[in-house]
């Protein structure tokens, strides 16, 4: 499984949508997935993905592969405030 | 032709100057540092008679420039024993620019000890008059006095009692365009200064003022049109972008996502309340509960990002304004706090006192882990700040700041560097703001860097070997590019939507190019950032910092940060070659 923790209006895809509180999809993983694949098996639209992905805490890209046990955080695209030339992307 | 206006406080007189050949094609931080380094001893101490206090406008301010109202405000830092540029926005920027006047310098000290003035200047001249009835006050009580006494239309430039009492955490405030006394040069402690020169206040009428000349019009107004554009389109800064709805404090979630988000005094990188101080949740408090609460709104006329707030009460009437991103990491996760009602309180304080909110959360910070109180604990947070508001001797301790505050209590996990406390990014695991953080010449400070290049970090490259290896030559022009947006009076969150977009920045240039009448490229700003840069250095080299200076508190090498269980560990070579080249 993978925790997804989800913000702003991604959290429609979860069970909760107050924004005080976390936005968790757990989902399940299978080899080979990547941030992209697990986005789909959560029916969160791509579109809607901004540049804000985080794997484990490492911006990541969507081409990304993922394993059970990760911790991935998802922004939507109204949400990609960042200083990202700090931030080296992981694409792999 | 624009004047430099010359205060003298030992002999209360004030004279305008022609503007020098060497400074008329600078302005905002090019300027206060220029002439710091030229008039300032750096030995001096910084609350003698022999510094100075420049505050000075950017090159655009005053003009129709988008997002421009800046003003910046500098000499020796009595906090970090550098030099210092602090800016704020707020009204003061484009009034000054409106009166003719690039820069007001304050110098000499008042003969009687504990007297304040105020410094009254407008289209007439400039008059220093007694402050008294206006100080011992919260700025709460003061500036709508102030507004009474000279006009609601005025800017006023003030200190708080921090201020009068010479805390180094001193900032100095700005009134917003609904005249609250909200915004602030913070940092560095250059309210202290101001007290120490007997300035209790500016107050600029702008009113009949000649205005700021544009050499050409043309060049200006196709600068500020591209300029526009790149604000208008960037999903960062354009309306109903990120900025502009869930404000800066989006950042709260984002960077505790990705781990890095200091947290109970920089010993953890996430932080379990997060949500509940995110930007998300700030929104949605002002819309439930309605009244005045209000996010997208803006801190001075002309911006186009407005990227502000105003927070209510639970029954709709105002709290504070502004809960942005630094200030409530400072006072909410880094001392364990996860209300955004409590850190609005304490940004409430830190407005009416007169202190820096990055400077004094980090210092309850250090509080806590000295055991004055315990994480978390709003309430005991508060009474810390009524101490420092009050003058008792524990809040003059507190209020020189979390590096005065860590050793008298003997707490050895002081996150400063050149005693400034550091803002919300734990340089352990984003190793590029600790590169920054250490080699700055103003003390841990976040907009030394924002404007790096893109084209040398954004890459597809592993994360390891950007950090050490890559990273010096980047960090030299990051400094570097700094200087153009702190020069020109626009504010830095410019920097997202022109770095994404060549022709912002060619815009911001060209906006130069037609206030100045110059043929500046991109390439000449750069380089006279880094010209810039080095006069810093030089001065900070003559004040006895060396490259021992340019480094992270030790705890950070040895101490691994949760979540991603690193320390610091970019070696010392490396950060000493940051300013090569």
């Amino acid at each position: 499984m993978i925790e997804v923790h989800l913000y702003g209006k991604l959290r429609r895809f979860t069970d909760n949508q107050d924004p005080a509180r976390d936005s968790i999809l757990n989902l399940p993983v299978e080899t080979g997935d990547t941030i992209e694949d697990i986005a789909r098996h959560g029916s969160i639209p791509i579109e809607e993905i901004g540049s804000n992905i985080f794997l484990n805490g490492e911006y990541s890209a969507l081409t990304r592969k993922v394993k059970d046990g990760d911790r991935l955080g998802i922004f939507p695209t109204e949400m990609q405030l960042l200083y990202k030339w700090h931030f080296a992307k992981k694409r792999e | 032709m624009s004047k430099i206006l010359r205060v003298n406080m030992t002999d209360l007189t004030a004279r305008f100057e022609d503007v020098p050949e060497k400074y008329r094609l600078t302005g905002g931080r090019g300027l206060t540092s220029s002439i710091t380094c030229d008039e300032v001893p750096p030995t001096c101490h910084p609350l003698g008679p022999n510094n100075k206090i420049t505050f000075a406008v950017g090159i655009v301010a005053g003009t129709s420039a988008p997002t421009s109202g800046r003003i910046s405000i500098g000499g020796k830092s009595p906090l970090t024993g550098t030099i210092k540029e602090t800016n704020s926005g707020g009204m003061a920027g484009q009034k000054l620019a409106r009166l003719g006047l690039k820069a007001i310098i304050v110098e000499g000290q008042p003969k009687e000890k504990g007297k304040l003035w105020l410094l009254k200047v407008d289209k007439a001249g400039a008059q220093l008059q007694p402050a008294d009835g206006f100080t011992s006050k919260g700025l709460y009580e003061t500036y709508p006095m102030l507004f009474k006494k000279f006009s609601d239309k005025v800017a006023i430039i003030g200190i708080g009692t921090s201020g009068e009492r010479l805390m180094s955490m001193a900032g100095i405030c700005v009134n917003d365009p609904e005249n609250r006394p909200s915004r602030y040069a913070g940092r560095g402690g250059m309210g202290a200064v101001m007290g120490s020169k007997g300035l209790k206040a500016i107050i600029l009428d702008d009113a009949g003022g000649p205005g700021v000349p544009i050499a050409n019009k043309e060049a200006f107004d196709a600068g500020r049109k591209k300029l526009v554009a790149a604000l208008r389109e960037h999903d960062i800064t354009k309306p109903g972008g990120a900025l502009n709805t869930t404000g800066t404090a989006t950042l709260i979630n984002v960077i505790d996502e990705a781990g890095a988000l200091p947290t109970r005094n920089f010993s953890d990188g996430r932080f379990e309340g997060a949500n509940k101080i995110s930007g998300e949740t700030l929104k949605e408090t002002c819309e439930k509960r309605g009244g005045v609460g209000m996010v997208g709104h803006s801190c001075s006329p002309g911006c186009i990002i407005k990227c502000s707030n105003v927070y209510p009460r639970p029954d709709g009437t105002e709290h504070v304004s502004v809960q942005e991103y630094e200030s409530i990491w400072a006072l909410g996760a880094n001392c364990g706090i996860d209300s955004l009602d409590a850190t609005g309180e304490l940004i409430r304080l830190c407005n009416d006192y007169g202190v820096d909110t990055i400077e004094a959360g980090v210092t309850i910070g250090v509080a806590m882990e000295a055991g004055l109180a315990k994480f978390g604990d709003s309430q005991k947070a508060i009474e810390l700040m009524h101490e420092i508001g009050q003058g008792t001797p524990l809040g003059h301790i507190l209020g020189s700041g979390a590096a005065a505050t860590a050793s008298t209590f003997g707490v050895v996990r002081c996150p400063t560097v050149k005693g400034q406390a550091m803002p919300a990014y734990e340089p352990r695991p984003i190793k590029g703001i600790g590169i920054i953080y250490a080699t700055s010449t103003m003390g841990a400070d976040h907009t030394a860097g924002y404007t790096i290049a893109p084209e040398i970090l954004d890459i597809g490259g592993s994360v390891d070997k950007l950090v050490a290896e890559k990273s010096a030559l980047a960090r030299h022009f990051l400094h570097a590019t700094a200087y153009l947006f702190d020069s020109t009076g626009h504010c830095l969150f410019i920097s997202f939507a022109v770095l994404d977009n060549p022709s912002g920045l060619e815009g911001v240039v060209e906006e130069c190019n037609g206030v100045l009448g110059t043929s500046w490229t991109v390439d000449d700003v750069l380089r006279m950032g880094g010209d810039i840069v080095k006069k810093e250095r030089a001065f900070n080299k003559a004040a006895g910092f060396t490259s021992v200076d340019d480094r992270l508190p030790e705890f950070m090498k040895y101490e691994k940060l949760p979540p991603h269980n690193v320390a610091f560990d970019v070696p010392d070579t490396e950060l000493d070659k940051t300013h090569d080249s």
